[in-house]
């Protein structure tokens, strides 16, 4: 007990201290106690609930995009893709499809995306941002090919209970957040392909000499957004009661912040799945509490970009100290 | 000796440029035959106004690409730019307090990615993505989903007028196809970010001040971005959120088409001129083809992919043969 | 242990050829290699010794050639084949993953299987890297990620990586290049008792005292040939460079030392930066070379690059000719100060852009005060530099990429001479070049400093900085732990206050 009490009373100690805590932290913090004290209502049971509702879309493209950035590459086709999936869901079942049928579909175009996406990336040795800017401008332009422009309405009960549902008075959208996010972290620190991710940011040479393939893996990681992005339309579908062809537009924009406030970093493969959590929570708390404070969609966009300044400001800081 | 050498030097660069003219060219053949419409002088001043929009927009990128960098908020510096310079005009009636208002925020917008990418060293394209959406973000908001219109003519001019049956812009590119090919070529600005795009660190070493000068070629881009602005306000005459939106992937379409490497240090404001043209030739024969506008964005990803595809072998084979 | 004749070789490789585009890398050569012996392959840079090491490892597919496992004719076609013969490989460039734990870099690739497919069994994991982290003396927690470790224990990481395949023939790479004396020692302590295991260890050294000191047998490449195998007891060290180079060498640069130094053109004084430079005092003068000493990680490169501005500074006072001086490398290339960096490729040069570009980079402001660059001008500079420094290009439009490591370092070089620079701080000026361009690099240099400049040297081969600088300053833990003037300076003193613990 001494030594803690001792520690702290040293400035440098007490720095030191703060210092370990990760700057997603602070800021899901300062957003928390700002919100409450700016707007009545953002700490009410209700409003949380929708928070965290709200973030499932969210964590399931930032928890695959973790794991791209790992691997020193991006994927800013996701927006554009998650909306293509949700637009063909929201197609096969209009025209009398099983909602089996509709999530195969979408999780197809899902995974044809996001292979296509890894084997430019991993055979041809193409910048992934470059890769993905122009599978992004192919999906958006399917997307709207796909309704000439139009939204694709859908009555459907079984769709509509996907979101609406609860399991055990557990929502089922957080449900499916959940087993997303354990999932992912199984994935990266229990397996090899986890294993192999980290490789592939910080020494893909190493992976090679020690005889993986590492194309292979490379390809699975952008696949497997793919799918999570399928996936994801499911819900999203499931929210609107309807396809959009530009209902996503730029949220991988989002997701990406939230990695990035989450503490990954686009060198070396130094990632931090939990992070990405904080990360999901923090850009969904500020968007949630600027609407409750009525500030405008595309507005709330500008402040996600303010966060990700201030998350590198405080990381850069700390790394300095 | 130094004609010589001047004449090796404009070898050289025919060389590097000559091939895609004669692309360009190629492709003009090939719409000719399919297409009545296309060997028109109104459709081939169509054509050249069309890049010369582009071209002004990627001219600015290419210094920035040359870094080794890029910038994706050009097409959302144009909407706000756009949207200012238009309110600003409604509001005092003056076109050139507009013009100068316009440019001066696609300045303002690249100097934000300069400092960001210079000062924070944040990896360009994730610096100047984020500044997409803030800059769409502002833009949205300031419009509030209303629609600016009627210029002053005077205004409109710089985008649909004609001198000596040329339209306008294409003046304008030719005078900044000079000035950005003087700017990189002749002075040393232009070697200095050469050698940043080719090797960042050995620069900085060698004494070139990387934070200016990285600024300087941000802020080149968006004022340019600012400068296309007025050219397609001028000639759309009304201004909404969403204009500019679909002009990024092309711009990135011309100076890639146009030989500048994705991996910096190597490229020229000649070449995206080129790069513009074949874009917008590819674009005006779908049109004229009477395929759907929608698969515009499609094809101009599949064009960029492409590029960057040669772009990578290009750098592979040389990397190789060390 | 010179058992070498008696039994039979465990790998031998015959008539092994690898042809790259416009190089034959290598050339027939035929390598043995026997249980429980150290085989030391020594060449100059560029010789095939890499190439063969990664033939070895089956990271190249040889042209032609066979290999035979116990006299049995066996195909190594990819590093799985390699690692099924029990042959592993130590680079020079790490092949550790910074993100990942000591224990997950140890068994990268190689994982226990968990329960499930797919999964680690973490716990068997941890286990056998601590077992393979005793034996070679190591505490330190199987989690620590290897980010955390410095370069040291990242070598006995990559050490205990290469020991966990129950490697039968361990190949390395200069393995104590990064490592301090007592870390060698343990290294070499280790190597003996591998050896009397049975393991046969390839050891690739540019140091002859390690050379001789450690090896059985002696294999020398040249041009991507054999030249010569021969037992330590053979050979002298002159003999052995004298094969490695093909000609007889003058391995003494012979110069005039600097009897009356001049004006004062450097002090400094208590300087402290980011990256570990922790209190440091020293002077340079017109017409000397001033050596800068002391064992890798001493902090030299990190002296040179805060007195440059390339790293923060946080405290002390740099005095450039006698004002105070500071700012990033633009203020000092600015005030007269060249860098010459360590790393020719990283820091030194644009690989893509021609050999003109390169060599007039840093003097642009000065060629063209007025900022308007003429092609012509800027030609006319760089042919004047190629001449001078006797630069072998065809052309100085030829990318830099395309030329010889000696010609590169000219260029390096070449490029502070069309600026004002009258301070020069060089670091490693002789990395990667042959023994030619070395003597060559030298005059250069001396050339500087009778011109009046004044030279800050770093120089890992104790050997040149005896016989090239007039002064030596000596680096211990980032600070300067002693100064040897001309008539002290010896490799044992330098040694002795490099490497001196109260």
């Amino acid at each position: 007990m001494n030594d803690s009490t001792i520690a702290l009373n040293s400035p440098s100690a007490l720095w030191a201290g703060l210092s370990r805590v990760p700057g997603v932290a602070w800021i899901l913090g300062f957003l928390v106690i700002g919100f409450a004290f700016a707007t009545g209502d953002f700490l009410s049971g209700p409003n949380l609930l929708n928070i965290g509702l709200q973030s499932v879309i969210l964590l399931m493209l930032a928890l695959p995009m973790t794991l791209i950035i790992m691997t020193e590459g991006v994927d800013i086709s996701m927006g554009a893709l998650l909306t293509l999936a949700s637009v063909v869901l929201a197609w096969v079942l209009a025209h009398d499809g099983s909602l089996m049928l509709a999530l195969a579909a979408s999780l197809a175009i899902g995974l044809v995306f996001g292979l296509a996406n890894g084997m430019l990336v991993a055979w041809l040795k193409m910048p992934p941002f470059v890769v993905t800017l122009g599978t992004m401008g192919m999906a958006e332009g399917l997307a709207l090919l796909f309704t000439d422009g139009q939204s694709i309405v859908v009555a459907n009960d079984t769709l509509a209970a996907v979101y609406g549902g609860s399991l055990l008075g557990i929502p089922q959208t957080l449900l499916i957040g959940a087993i997303a996010y354990v999932f992912t972290h199984w994935l990266l620190y229990h397996t090899r392909f986890g294993t192999y991710i980290f490789a592939l940011g910080g020494n893909p040479d190493a992976l090679s000499l020690a005889g993986i393939r590492t194309n292979a893996y490379l390809i699975a990681v952008y696949a497997f957004g793919g799918l999570m992005t399928g996936l994801a339309a499911l819900i999203l579908t499931s929210r609107m009661s309807s396809g959009h062809p530009t209902a996503a537009i730029g949220m991988e924009f989002d997701a990406i912040a939230a990695v990035v406030v989450g503490g990954t970093s686009f060198e070396h493969g130094n990632g931090w799945l939990f992070g990405t959590l904080l990360g999901v929570l923090a850009v969904g708390a500020l968007r949630n509490g600027l609407n409750l404070l009525t500030v405008p969609s595309s507005v709330q966009v500008s402040c996600i970009g303010l966060l990700v300044i201030v998350a590198l400001l405080i990381d850069g800081f700390k790394g300095k100290k | 000796m130094k004609s010589t050498l001047r004449i090796a030097a404009l070898a050289a660069e025919l060389k590097t440029i000559g091939y895609r003219l004669a692309a360009a060219l190629a492709i003009c053949v090939v719409l000719t035959f399919l297409s009545d419409a296309f060997l028109t002088t109104n459709n081939l001043m169509n054509v050249l106004r069309q890049a010369s929009l582009l071209f002004l927009l990627a001219s600015g990128l290419t210094l920035v690409i040359l870094t080794a960098g890029l910038d994706l908020s050009v097409g959302a510096n144009i909407g706000l730019s756009a949207c200012i310079a238009a309110s600003i005009m409604k509001l005092t009636g003056s076109a050139l307090l507009g013009a100068a208002c316009g440019v001066g925020i696609g300045l303002t917008i690249g100097l934000a990615n300069g400092l960001l990418v210079a000062l924070m060293r944040m990896p360009p394209f994730i610096a100047t993505y984020g500044m997409l959406w803030v800059v769409h973000g502002i833009t949205y908001w300031f419009m509030a989903g209303t629609t600016l219109y009627g210029f002053p003519p005077a205004f409109r001019a710089l985008g649909s007028g004609y001198f000596l049956g040329v339209p306008i812009p294409v003046y304008l590119m030719f005078v900044f196809l000079t000035l950005g090919a003087f700017f990189s070529q002749r002075t040393t600005y232009g070697q200095e970010i050469y050698a940043i795009g080719a090797n960042r660190e050995a620069a900085r070493l060698s004494g070139v001040p990387i934070v200016k000068r990285l600024i300087l070629v941000y802020a080149v881009s968006g004022a340019m971005a600012g400068l296309a602005s007025l050219v397609f306000l001028a000639r759309m005459n009304s201004a909404e959120g969403d204009i500019g939106e679909a002009f990024t992937l092309p711009a990135i379409a011309a100076a890639l088409i146009g030989g500048t490497s994705l991996f910096g240090g190597i490229g020229t404001v000649s070449g995206t001129l080129v790069g513009a043209l074949i874009l917008t030739l590819v674009l005006n024969g779908m049109n004229l083809l009477t395929i759907d506008a929608s698969w515009q964005p499609l094809v101009t990803g599949v064009i960029v992919l492409l590029a960057v595809f040669f772009d990578t072998l290009t750098r592979r084979g040389e990397e190789a043969r060390k | 242990m010179n058992t070498a004749s008696s039994t039979a070789p465990l790998l031998e490789l015959r008539g092994i050829s690898k042809q790259f585009p416009g190089v034959k890398a290598l050339d027939d050569v035929s390598f043995a290699v026997y249980p429980g012996e150290v085989h030391m392959l020594v060449g100059e840079n560029g010789a095939g010794k890499s190439s063969l090491m990664k033939v070895l490892c089956g990271a190249y597919t040889a042209d032609e050639g066979q290999f035979f496992y116990k006299g049995e004719k066996v195909v190594i076609g990819s590093p799985a084949d390699a690692r099924a013969f029990g042959i592993a490989v130590i680079f020079q460039e790490f092949s550790l993953v910074p993100y990942l734990s000591i224990a997950q870099n140890i068994f990268l690739g190689r994982e226990f299987p968990g329960r499930f497919p797919g999964t680690i069994d973490h716990t068997k994991m941890h286990r056998e890297a601590k077992k393979i982290l005793a034996l070679l003396g190591l505490d330190i927690p199987t989690r620590t990620l290897v980010h955390d470790l410095g370069v040291a224990q990242q070598q006995m990481v990559e050490i205990a990586k290469a020991l966990s395949q129950n490697a039968r023939i361990l190949v390395m790479d200069e393995p104590t290049a990064a490592l301090s004396d007592r870390e060698t020692e343990r290294l070499f302590a280790m190597i003996r008792q591998l050896q009397s295991d049975g393991v046969a260890i390839v050891y690739i050294s540019h140091r002859m005292a390690e050379v001789f000191a450690m090896g059985d047998r002696i294999t020398v490449l040249r041009d991507g040939k054999k030249v010569g195998s021969l037992l330590p007891g053979e050979a002298t060290p002159d003999e052995l460079v004298r094969l490695m180079v093909g000609r007889s060498v003058d391995r003494s640069y012979a110069r005039n030392f600097c009897k009356t130094a001049g004006e004062l053109l450097l002090e400094v004084k208590g300087l402290r930066s980011a990256m570990g430079v922790n209190g440091v005092d020293l002077t340079v003068r017109s017409g000397e070379i001033v050596g800068l000493s002391g064992l890798v990680g001493a902090g030299r490169t990190e002296v040179a690059r805060a007195i440059f501005g390339a790293d923060r500074v946080t405290g002390g006072e740099v005095l450039l000719y006698s004002k105070p001086h500071q700012g990033g490398p633009d203020k000092a290339v600015a005030a007269g100060m060249a860098l010459i960096p360590e790393s020719r490729k990283a820091e030194g040069l644009a690989l893509i852009r021609s050999v003109c570009d390169n060599l007039v980079l840093p003097g642009l402001p000065l060629a063209f005060p007025n900022r308007i660059y003429k092609a012509t001008k800027a030609r006319q500079i760089a042919n004047a530099l190629i001449e001078r420094l006797r630069i072998s290009t065809p052309s100085a439009l030829r990318p830099v990429r395309l030329l010889s490591g000696g010609n590169q370092q000219k260029v390096v070089i070449g490029k502070w001479l069309g600026s004002e620079s009258r301070l020069f701080i060089i670091d490693e000026p002789t990395r990667g070049i042959d023994v030619g361009a070395k003597a060559e690099i030298f005059a250069l240099i001396d050339q500087l400093v009778q011109q009046g400049a004044g030279v800050l040297m770093i120089s890992s081969e104790l050997s040149e900085i005896v016989q090239v600088c007039d002064r030596t300053y000596v680096m211990r833990d980032g600070r300067i732990a002693g100064h040897l003037s001309r008539e002290q300076l010896s490799e044992e003193n330098i040694l002795k206050l490099g490497v001196q613990h109260e």
